[in-house]
């Protein structure tokens, strides 16, 4: 992915992790509900917000993504029952590492959107990048090269 | 501390003498004398190099996992950050607790050998304890205070004393009063802002050169395949490269997350003094509060708090 991390030109890359039965769906509704959202974020399905190892996040911010953000169903409603519970205590001690490390919270969130909530979806989206837009493009953790 | 080197050697050789025991892992002293390396005994030929002195730091309980391979039995000795790396390992489902034995030896913190005044000792035979002191035996005697001369880790040890051994070979010790401010260095850093924080760790990171000596000694660290040697695909890269750097220790730490007994063990061995301790501890104190307490390496039943979940846990993202 190059990025251009020049002040004028730069537009915030963002890559969310969206599951697949909840959030990408929500996803999906909000396309065919013709809402709009911010065309700086990047949607990559996985089968659940469980999936999402920290090697996905630091591999994000490390090809050039300003902010990440995992979507998942809400607690209790995982399609495989409990995957999102596991998710919800990992990525708690992730951003809480990832903040001790000098990462801002703002730059790694996790939301959780059913299939159904597609304007949260949208929502979102806009609120995540408008986030990322007032802290600037992000240079930390990332590859140099 | 004499007697006691004698009763280790008279345990190994009894040890030695039973049926399935095939390997009695114990201490040495090595080529210097501010070394005591891991001794591997599987003939009473080579009791006498066995010996237990204030620099028997090394944890002995990874060699497990190779030893236990072609071994049937294997006996070693535990001090207390030793025994929760066997816990550890137990937990881990790595080793099976009846094919080891364990030998406990309370241990009040072992001496660092940076902090040593080493000028104009000479050559030095043994190293003893005597009382609060550190006698150092050669062409002269030495002494010096054991409290200025202990491994960082060890004035905040939680359990000196063995938490599992078969035999306790000494008498138990008491905790030290300064093991309750074991997260100090990590409040401070938490007030530091998050530039800062970044500046402070890159200024560490960036002197990594991956040996990956932290990850070789920890005893968390005991998958068969570790992700960092992976192939493909390819986490970790070979640049010398600074976000490569910051991507190891990151995914290091958070791999032992819930896991980590906090021994040390991997600050320890950073030839590049990484202060390593620092980043473990924050997720051991971030799991404590937000999971209730728990202590890695104790009680080898019940899970680690990341590989299980409560329906009512805190949410922990305030956005969503």
């Amino acid at each position: 992915m190059s990025v251009a991390t020049n002040e004028k030109t730069w537009e915030p890359v963002i890559v969310a992790f969206c599951c697949n039965w909840c959030s990408y769906a929500g996803g999906d509704l909000a396309g065919t509900s013709r809402m709009s959202y911010a065309p700086n974020v990047r949607v990559i399905r996985v089968p659940c917000s469980s999936r999402v190892s920290p090697n996905f996040i630091l591999r994000a911010f490390q090809q050039g993504a300003d902010g990440v953000i995992v979507a998942g169903c809400h607690p209790g409603d995982c399609h495989y029952i409990s995957g999102n519970y596991y998710t919800r205590r990992r990525l708690m001690v992730l951003r809480s590492l990832l903040q001790y490390m000098g990462i801002e919270p703002e730059r790694f969130q996790a939301y959780w959107i059913s299939a159904s909530e597609g304007q949260r979806f949208s929502l979102v989206m806009d609120k995540v990048t408008e986030d990322i837009r007032a802290l600037g493009p992000n240079r930390k953790l990332r590859d140099a090269r | 501390m004499k007697p006691l080197t004698e009763k280790i050697r008279r345990v190994a050789a009894e040890a030695l003498a039973q049926k399935d025991i095939e390997l009695v892992i114990g201490w040495q002293k090595g080529d210097f004398w501010w070394q005591s390396p891991p001794l591997f005994i599987d003939n009473t030929d080579a009791i006498e190099k066995l010996i237990w002195d204030p620099l028997c730091v090394a944890n002995l309980s990874k060699y497990l996992l190779e030893e236990l391979k072609s071994k049937k039995k294997v006996a070693l000795f535990v001090k207390g950050c030793d025994s929760l790396a066997i816990n550890r390992l137990l937990q881990d489902k790595r080793i099976e607790r009846d094919r080891v034995v364990l030998y406990g030896l309370p241990c009040n913190g072992m001496v660092d050998r940076d902090k040593i005044e080493m000028k104009n000792t000479g050559n030095i035979d043994r190293v003893e304890w005597d009382g609060n002191e550190l006698v150092m035996v050669g062409e002269e005697e030495h002494r010096q205070l054991l409290e200025n001369c202990l491994y960082d880790k060890c004035y905040s040890c939680r359990y000196p004393n063995p938490v599992l051994f078969d035999q306790l070979l000494d008498e138990e010790v008491t905790q030290r009063d300064t093991a309750r401010d074991r997260f100090k260095r990590v409040e401070e850093l938490e007030k530091l802002t998050y530039d800062e924080r970044f500046t402070h760790w890159s200024h560490h990171f960036d002197r990594c050169i991956r040996c990956f000596a932290c990850r070789n000694v920890c005893p968390a660290c005991n998958c068969k395949d570790c992700l960092f040697e992976q192939a493909e695909p390819r986490w970790l890269g070979k640049a010398t490269e600074p976000s490569e750097n910051q991507f190891y220790h990151i995914i290091r730490a958070y791999h032992v997350a819930g896991r980590c007994i906090d021994c040390g063990e991997c600050q320890r061995v950073c030839p590049m003094d990484i202060p390593l301790q620092d980043i473990n501890r924050k997720i051991i104190k971030e799991i404590n509060e937000l999971f209730g307490e728990y202590d890695a390496g104790i009680d080898p039943n019940e899970p680690a708090p990341l590989i299980t979940y409560q329906t009512d846990d805190p949410v922990g993202f305030p956005e969503s």
